[in-house]
């Protein structure tokens, strides 16, 4: 018990509605470009899969931390 | 020769046979009985002497009250000697072994005990514009297996308004105080009845179930959840309520709770207090320097027998309660808080939900508890579920306030968990998306022209 120490969260609970609202607007950007991106593909031949694939990554990414810290911004404390 | 041998074994005969605990007396008793609240607090001051002059090792103490809730031992330098209580009770005592921390011919005990339940009001009904009476019957002289040379007892009332008490002389009466004693060389198990009869207006509020929830989240939160049921225990409302009455008359309605205080810690944020029906917005917060004092008015005012219920929650920063090093953790927090000034809780639920991952889970209770089965449960993110502590015990006050330890095992990796929760989702709608646009649910067969 001497040896430990006060348990802080890893991330300081008062950035928490800054980071959520950063990381979401990111990730709605990648999300915006992938949909975008997508749409206007002209032929389905187009070899595209591997960028199609990376800007989800990014979009799921982003958007997974932003909603996780919008979670906790309004109390669901998971 | 021979003659001194027998003597010898007749001694130790003797010895065997007489108890050693037929030397001891009790010199001199002091008894305080506070009765101005709903509880019976009895403090006691004995001096306990052996008077062959043989070291003391054991005294055995009775407490007579039914529904004794606390006690608390210490003896004249303030160590704490070790406390047994015994297994058998004969007609509704409750004895207790008490094993002294020295070992000398004179002790003095400082012994504190809380009972409830023990003060009932009589009438047991009343008006909405009467005075609630109460009675108290206890013992009038200190209970023991031991003769008491000397003893006082002073009763502390609530009010000046004494109806009737015992009258053994000598006593005196000083307003809100009784006095009786000294009493001399009073035979052992002598049992001679006390009682007082006499206003008592302050707030006979028990909370009939406690459930207490405590939520860790490793994020920097501990959530704290009361659910919380109480009943106004006191003389039972005769007649119908008057609205009138109670708000024009000073008088009446005086034995009826209108509010109360909780004192929460000091760095609780976030306080909700609401019931079925949803926020109860008559209520105060106040910011103090060392706690949040919280003003609750229920939505009617309590009369004898009323009974209400409410959530009351807030949280609390992890640092305050959590410790750790690497992935051992430890929790220290209040089995019980605060809830109303000389409350008592007929029985109290403590649950502890861990977060997700949480491992060699070792609960060190402060007092004795029963242990419920620990069980999961499911919210949000969670996969396996988050594992529950959950314990119980009845009959509680005040002194029961008293930090637990909780030692637990967790990793910090565990608490990426959640986040790759969500993106994996996320990613996996992107994946659909993916692969349904490269489908072709056309139900012809046509050539693009690009």
């Amino acid at each position: 018990m001497e040896s430990m120490h006060r348990y802080v969260s890893p991330v300081n609970p008062a950035v928490f509605p800054h980071l959520a609202t950063v990381l979401l607007i990111i990730g709605t950007f990648f999300t915006a470009w992938f949909f975008v991106f997508v749409v206007s593909r002209k032929s389905s031949k187009e070899s595209t899969l591997i960028k199609e694939l990376l800007i989800s990554l990014c979009a799921s990414i982003f958007l997974g931390f932003g909603i996780l810290f919008l979670l906790l911004t309004v109390g669901i404390y998971v | 020769m021979e003659t001194n041998w027998i003597l010898f074994y007749v001694t130790l005969i003797c010895l065997i046979i007489n108890p050693i605990t037929a030397e001891i007396v009790n010199k001199n008793v002091e008894r305080n009985l506070d009765i101005a609240s709903q509880l019976v607090k009895t403090s006691y001051k004995i001096q306990v002497e052996e008077t062959a002059g043989k070291p003391l090792k054991e005294y055995e103490f009775i407490v007579k009250d039914p529904n004794l809730s606390f006690i608390s031992v210490k003896d004249g330098f303030n160590k704490r000697p070790t406390i047994e209580e015994r297994k058998e009770k004969e007609n509704g005592l409750t004895r207790y072994k008490i094993t002294f921390a020295s070992n000398a011919p004179q002790q003095t005990l400082l012994i504190e005990t809380v009972s409830t339940k023990n003060i009932l009001p009589y009438p047991s009904e009343i008006k909405q514009n009467d005075k609630q009476l109460v009675k108290y019957v206890g013992g009038l002289y200190y209970y023991s297996y031991y003769l008491t040379q000397t003893q006082r007892l002073n009763v502390q009332l609530s009010s000046s308004n004494i109806i009737a008490h015992t009258q053994v002389r000598p006593f005196a009466v000083m307003s809100n105080k009784i006095s009786y004693g000294p009493y001399e060389n009073v035979a052992k198990l002598t049992d001679d009845e006390l009682f007082v009869h006499y206003e008592n207006q302050s707030p006979f509020l028990t909370v009939n179930t406690l459930e207490r929830t405590i939520e860790v989240s490793h994020w920097g939160n501990i959530a704290v959840k009361e659910e919380i049921q109480m009943t106004h225990t006191g003389a039972k409302l005769k007649g119908s309520f008057s609205r009138y009455d109670f708000q024009k008359d000073g008088r009446s309605g005086q034995s009826a709770v209108k509010s109360y205080r909780t004192y929460l810690p000091a760095s609780a944020t976030g306080v909700y207090y609401r019931d079925t029906n949803g926020n109860i917005s008559t209520s105060n917060m106040n910011q103090m320097r060392d706690s949040v004092e919280l003003d609750l008015r229920p939505r009617f005012p309590l009369f004898g027998g009323w009974k209400t219920q409410y959530v009351l929650g807030y949280n609390v920063p992890s640092y305050e309660y959590l410790y750790n090093s690497d992935d051992d953790y430890v929790l220290k927090m209040y089995v019980i808080d605060h809830i109303h000034d000389n409350m008592v809780i007929d029985e109290a639920v403590i649950t502890i939900i861990l977060p997700e991952g949480s491992s060699n889970i070792k609960l060190e209770p402060p007092y004795s508890i029963e242990r419920r089965p620990n069980s999961l449960v499911h919210t949000y993110l969670d996969t396996v579920g988050r594992p529950v502590i959950s314990f119980s015990q009845s009959n509680l006050v005040e002194n029961h306030i008293a930090e637990f330890t909780l030692k637990y095992k967790f990793s910090k990796v565990s608490l990426l968990q959640e986040p790759l929760l969500v993106i994996g989702f996320i990613y996996i709608i992107f994946l659909l998306t993916i692969v349904l646009l490269r489908l072709d649910f056309s139900i012809t067969s046509h050539s693009h022209k690009d």
